[in-house]
């Protein structure tokens, strides 16, 4: 359901009511989610919290932002984190090279005054970040700050201060503030502890591998077109990976794309070769290509299909 | 509205609850708990569950037990066999003087008494510095104690992505020098510099502290107290046969509470030894996840190891190639120079270390903490 653009009053009113009724906007848009990432997201759009996501790695964070604001009407406003992220990349920078054209214009033709210094500051010269886009929009946009755990703690405690207040005071301009406070969803990958002050601000929710079923269900809506036994062979054989030890366990996304490749080739079994040909899709490091080579056969055993 | 009064006191009951099961749940995320139950059905178990997780619980280590609790409190659910006993452990702190005033006769002239006195203490501690703690007293151990707290573990530096205003930094600073250029009608009066931060690298100890390293064992976690009171980022872990983080338990400003809580997270004490194993799993479950990405790794043990030394080899490679540098601590090395790897441990784990230091005495720590900062 491809919905774009600012919404208006009417389709926020139209917010789902009950977690049921999330649950179906969210299949609707593609995305399949479990009775608690459902109850998670409605509670963090009732009590207007933002909500930090945590999970393994391709399990649908990101995902769910993307079509929380589709199927909402909402705009997706995306922050992505980094160590060194700062406030001129986050909330708002000075065009300077526009302003210094700007005195070189107006010295030139001798305009002196108040007025001439204000101009140099007007909406024109700032350049909004993905911070200062989303207060601006207020209840009209979903923000995603994604993986939050890669910045660093400096970059919490003024995003903690953003979280709480939904207001940002620019010296030259004024204070911005929302009148309600987007959506946030902040996604972690959990490669650093984040600070207790930022936790508590947020509603929490870890997201995990689905079970065989749904995993199946997730592919099918993502993939569609792909036969529905191939997709069965291949959660198997994904849900015995996962047991295996490896560095980089394979997430749903894997799932997707072995899938995918296999569909794509024309197998319609997962049989040792194949598996062997397309093992790139889905493990993704060199100690873990060997200790899976060594497993293969029993990987995929089970979801081979007979003949050759 | 009875009905809502009495379940709001329901819930924080239940919140009361999880607190003594030792989550950290304050009145805010309560309050939290109560209006997403507003907003949700509260006769379905699932909305309660649901709720309470997303609001109440911060972290994924407390899921666990927050089910547990969740099921006691709502469906009555028997207590499943509690590895964790909690014991009040009381530790009787004597806080003796360092300095002992020998008695003097009256009229006796103390000057030169003392003199000798307090040559004699600084001997003492110069002495203490060199006796390995297996054969110190328990007298000597307190003092030993004593000094430890005073060392300061700094990790090496390393730069930074951010960059910080610096006159003699080596990239000009194009935003203050435009800033500044505003008030000479854009003419670039001044260039700015600025420079690359600065920051300490992570410290990440891993304590041996079984039966085989009885005697040090307590020394060296005094030795990561101080180390967490000093240095930014530390984590302590300790094992045995298996592995326990202590870092938490380790935050308290009073040295021996600190100590007490952090025996209390311990349960393998003094018991049989699995280094691989546990160093497995450190690498499985905190090092993967980038705990020690450009840290510094000191590994405390004597590297007598009952497990496979496969594991053990495997281990030792991963967390190489996860951290910045890897210290092995070994009290059986001694003052011993040309210090050979007798135990299979040892050896197996010797060519992925990169500094290998003997920790069986005072001496050998200071060493340690002095080392550490030009480790890059």
């Amino acid at each position: 359901m491809p919905v774009t653009g600012e919404g208006e009053a009417s389709e926020i009113a139209s917010r789902p009511q009950t977690v049921a009724e999330l649950t179906d906007v969210l299949r609707q848009g593609g995305y399949l989610a479990d009775r608690g990432l459902a109850t998670a997201l409605f509670v963090a759009l009732s009590l207007e919290r933002p909500i930090l996501l945590e999970g393994e790695v391709g399990v649908g964070k990101t995902e769910v932002a993307k079509v929380l604001a589709a199927t909402s009407g909402r705009k997706l406003i995306r922050l992505q984190c980094y160590e060194g992220i700062d406030t001129n990349q986050a909330l708002y920078e000075w065009d300077y090279a526009r302003q210094m054209l700007q005195i070189r214009a107006l010295s030139e033709h001798e305009v002196t005054g108040e007025g001439a210094v204000d101009k140099l500051f007007g909406p024109k010269f700032l350049l909004e970040r993905p911070l200062l886009e989303a207060v601006r929009a207020g209840d009209r946009a979903v923000l995603l700050i994604d993986e939050i755990d890669r910045a660093d703690d400096e970059f919490e405690a003024f995003l903690l201060e953003l979280l709480s207040d939904f207001q940002i005071s620019i010296p030259e301009i004024g204070t911005i503030r929302a009148e309600h406070a987007p959506l946030v969803v902040l996604t972690s990958n959990r490669t650093r502890e984040l600070h207790d002050a930022l936790k508590r601000r947020c509603l929490y929710h870890w997201i995990g591998y689905p079970p065989a079923e749904r995993e199946v269900e997730i592919v099918l809506v993502r993939a569609p077109g792909v036969p529905e036994a191939l997709t069965r062979k291949v959660v198997a054989a994904v849900h015995r990976l996962r047991e295996l030890d490896l560095a980089k366990p394979p997430g749903v996304a894997e799932t997707i794309d072995w899938v995918r490749t296999l569909d794509f080739l024309g197998e319609t079994g997962l049989g040792p070769e194949a598996a062997e040909d397309t093992l790139g899709a889905v493990v993704k490091e060199r100690d873990d290509l060997d200790l899976v080579r060594d497993h293969l056969e029993e990987i995929t055993s089970g979801a081979g299909y007979s003949g050759g | 509205m009875a009905g809502q009064a009495s379940f709001v006191v329901v819930l924080t009951n239940f919140e009361r609850e999880l607190r003594a099961a030792g989550l950290s749940v304050g009145t805010g995320d309560l309050l939290a708990y109560c209006s997403a139950m507003a907003a949700l059905d509260p006769s379905d178990l699932l909305d309660l569950y649901w709720a309470g997780r997303v609001t109440l619980v911060t972290r994924r280590d407390d899921l666990p037990v927050y089910d547990e609790v969740f099921r006691r409190f709502f469906l009555g659910g028997g207590d499943p066999v509690r590895e964790m006993l909690t014991l009040r452990a009381q530790v009787t702190t004597g806080s003796e003087a360092v300095l002992e005033v020998p008695a003097t006769d009256p009229g006796d002239e103390p000057g030169p008494e003392q003199e000798a006195t307090l040559g004699l203490m600084a001997s003492d501690a110069e002495a203490l510095r060199h006796k390995s703690f297996a054969a110190c007293t328990p007298a000597e151990l307190a003092a030993v104690r004593r000094i430890m707290a005073r060392l300061r573990l700094t990790p090496p530096r390393r730069r930074t992505r951010r960059a910080r205003a610096a006159p003699a930094g080596r990239t000009p600073d194009l935003r203050r020098t435009v800033r500044e250029s505003l008030r000479m009608h854009g003419e670039p009066a001044e260039l700015f510099w600025r420079q690359r931060r600065v920051r300490l690298r992570p410290l990440i100890l891993i304590l041996d502290i079984s039966g085989s390293m009885a005697d040090y064992s307590r020394h060296l976690l005094q030795f990561a107290y101080s180390a967490n009171r000093a240095a930014a980022r530390v984590e302590v872990f300790c094992f045995g046969t298996r592995l326990t983080r202590v870092t938490r338990a380790l935050d308290h400003r009073r040295p021996d509470r600190a100590l007490e809580l952090a025996a209390q997270t311990v349960f393998d004490w003094e018991g049989g030894t699995r280094i691989g194993a546990s160093l497995d799993a450190f690498v499985r479950d905190w090092g993967r996840r980038g705990l020690c990405r450009g840290g510094i790794v000191v590994i405390c043990s004597d590297g007598l190891d009952r497990g496979d030394p496969a594991v053990l080899a495997t281990a030792m490679e991963r967390l190489r190639r996860l951290s910045h540098r890897v210290v092995w601590v070994n009290p059986h090395k001694g003052g011993n120079r040309d210090f050979r790897p007798s135990t299979l441990g040892m050896m197996v784990a010797a060519p992925h270390v990169d500094l290998l230091l003997s920790g069986h005495d005072l001496n050998s720590l200071e060493e340690l903490a002095a080392l550490l900062p030009r480790l890059s």
